[in-house]
């Protein structure tokens, strides 16, 4: 009888990106039990941002520098939800431009990652060399590479004006060339597609029963986006045609990584559209007050849905935030992936739920 | 097949970095870098140690000087938003690293200028504590 073994992987670990603890129990090669612990990268966010409203905007970035200016839109949307503020339509296609930037440097970058957890360091370079486009567009956009400090409950801090839309749309169109190329390679590439094709499965009926999000859950076949939510519209998505949520039936890792790649697609046409849609007019709208009441907010941010809520009592420091994040929701289904696999393919299938430990335990 | 292609493009290509401190950096035209006071114009509201994130400004309304603490800051603008006379600008540069806490100190020379009661109006309200 074969005889189990416990494998600690973690919190430092030089596969993991991340501090998270993983317990596996092995018998030989496989995996027959796992059970995840996080909170080795806690700083107390939720209670800093007790803190002045206005302030927090900031602050609510350095929660995540992948995802920070989705964060700071969750934010933002959910105190001008207690306010009872409407920004004006500029402001918020200059936010889903920046949401979309923000999801194709989030998605080549695990692109990458994924290529390095098999030894691709190739491809990991590629990537990565060609998210630098986009570093240079929020750059030009915002001023800022990570932290963009773009929002402000409202509207926005600053305009986007015809030169740069020019130069944004140049920009873009390098990425045909470059998707075309990473689209081929993901599909084809056999040291790619053989490595991850058929590991870590996740059925549709686990996806919805431990409540998976983004696109872990899309490429089980959950066709989840809280971007075509119509009862709680955000941001300009709700102007835009060329969205639709990408789904895949699969649910193997292969399967998640392309349905990241398909996203990039989706996504460049998106800031396409919105850089057509702005039209002159204000980009904030002047504030008084402060917050009083509660309110939830969501956004889909690279990883997933991303949750807000915000209490407040007319004074200017708020009552409570709290902030659900998507990989948070992404760990519980990494049970069932990882459990029968070899000890060879934990790195990928890890990877390829996106997982952000630092957003997770705030 | 494709990769192969690539990687014998990216061979004979020049490389995608820079070598950064000998070649200028490439920043953006309306990057945010550091900022700079331009003293004069300083009405002493003290917006901007209010409005700082990161409490990276102390003001001294006596002493006429505002120290800022160059670690601190996080580059997110708020100050040169608040400045009702417009004495804050970002300089298109980064911060330059160091070995110790760079604290910079601005100091008014003779009094103040007396603020123009439009600007004063368009001033964003802070919090009523």
């Amino acid at each position: 009888m074969a005889r189990t073994t416990v494998v600690p992987l973690g919190p430092q670990h030089p596969v993991l990106v991340e501090p998270i603890h993983l317990r596996f129990e092995v018998e030989e090669e496989v995996v027959v039990g796992l059970t995840p612990q996080i909170g080795y990268n806690h700083r107390g966010i939720e209670k800093l941002m007790e803190n002045d409203w206005k302030k927090n905007n900031f602050l609510s970035e350095r929660v995540c520098g992948i995802c920070s200016h989705q964060h700071s839109t969750a934010y933002t949307q959910a105190v001008e939800r207690v306010m009872g503020i409407e920004p004006p339509e500029r402001a918020l296609l200059i936010r889903t431009i920046l949401m979309e930037l923000q999801r194709i440097h989030s998605h080549l970058l695990i692109i990458g990652l994924e290529a390095d957890a098999i030894g691709y360091e190739n491809l990991l370079m590629q990537c990565w060399r060609d998210r630098e486009i986009v570093m240079r567009i929020v750059e030009l956009i915002s001023g800022n590479r990570v932290h963009y400090s773009m929002n402000q409950v409202g509207g926005v801090r600053r305009d986007i004006d015809d030169a740069k839309v020019k130069e944004i749309e140049s920009a873009l169109a390098k990425f045909d060339e470059r998707f075309a190329d990473l689209d081929a390679i993901m599909r084809k590439d056999p040291t790619w597609v053989k490595r991850l094709k058929g590991i870590g499965v996740l059925t549709r009926q686990q996806a919805w029963d431990l409540g998976a999000v983004g696109p872990v859950a899309r490429a089980s076949g959950v066709d989840y986006d809280v971007r075509s939510t119509r009862a709680h519209p955000f941001c300009a998505y709700h102007m835009l045609k060329s969205f639709k949520p990408v789904v895949r039936e699969d649910g193997d890792t292969w399967s998640r990584m392309m349905c990241r790649m398909e996203e990039l697609w989706v996504t460049q046409k998106m800031i396409r559209e919105c850089l057509g849609l702005l039209k002159p007019g204000p980009i904030t709208v002047e504030v008084r007050g402060h917050p009083n009441g509660q309110a939830w907010s969501r956004v889909e941010a690279s990883r997933g849905e991303l949750v807000y809520f915000v209490k407040g009592s007319g004074k200017p420091a708020l009552d409570r935030v709290k902030i659900r994040t998507p990989t948070f929701a992404n760990i519980p289904p990494l049970v069932p992936m990882l459990m029968g696999c070899q000890v060879a393919d934990i790195p990928p299938i890890v990877t390829a739920i996106d997982p952000c430990i630092c957003c997770t335990d705030r | 097949m494709s990769m192969l292609t690539n990687s014998l493009k990216n061979l004979f290509s020049k490389p995608a970095t820079r070598l950064y401190p000998y070649e200028e950096a490439d920043i953006q035209r309306d990057c945010r870098g550091r900022i700079e006071y331009d003293m004069s114009k300083c009405i002493w509201c003290m917006m901007c140690s209010r409005r700082c994130p990161v409490f990276a400004i102390e003001s001294d309304k006596a002493a006429q000087t505002h120290k800022v603490f160059r670690m601190r800051c996080i580059a997110c603008g708020a100050c040169v938003e608040a400045c009702p006379t417009d004495a804050i600008s970002m300089r298109q540069h980064y911060q330059e690293p160091g070995y110790a806490p760079i604290i910079d100190s601005y100091k008014q020379e003779g009094a103040p200028p007396k603020p123009a009661k439009k600007e004063r109006a368009e001033a964003p309200a802070g919090p009523k504590a």
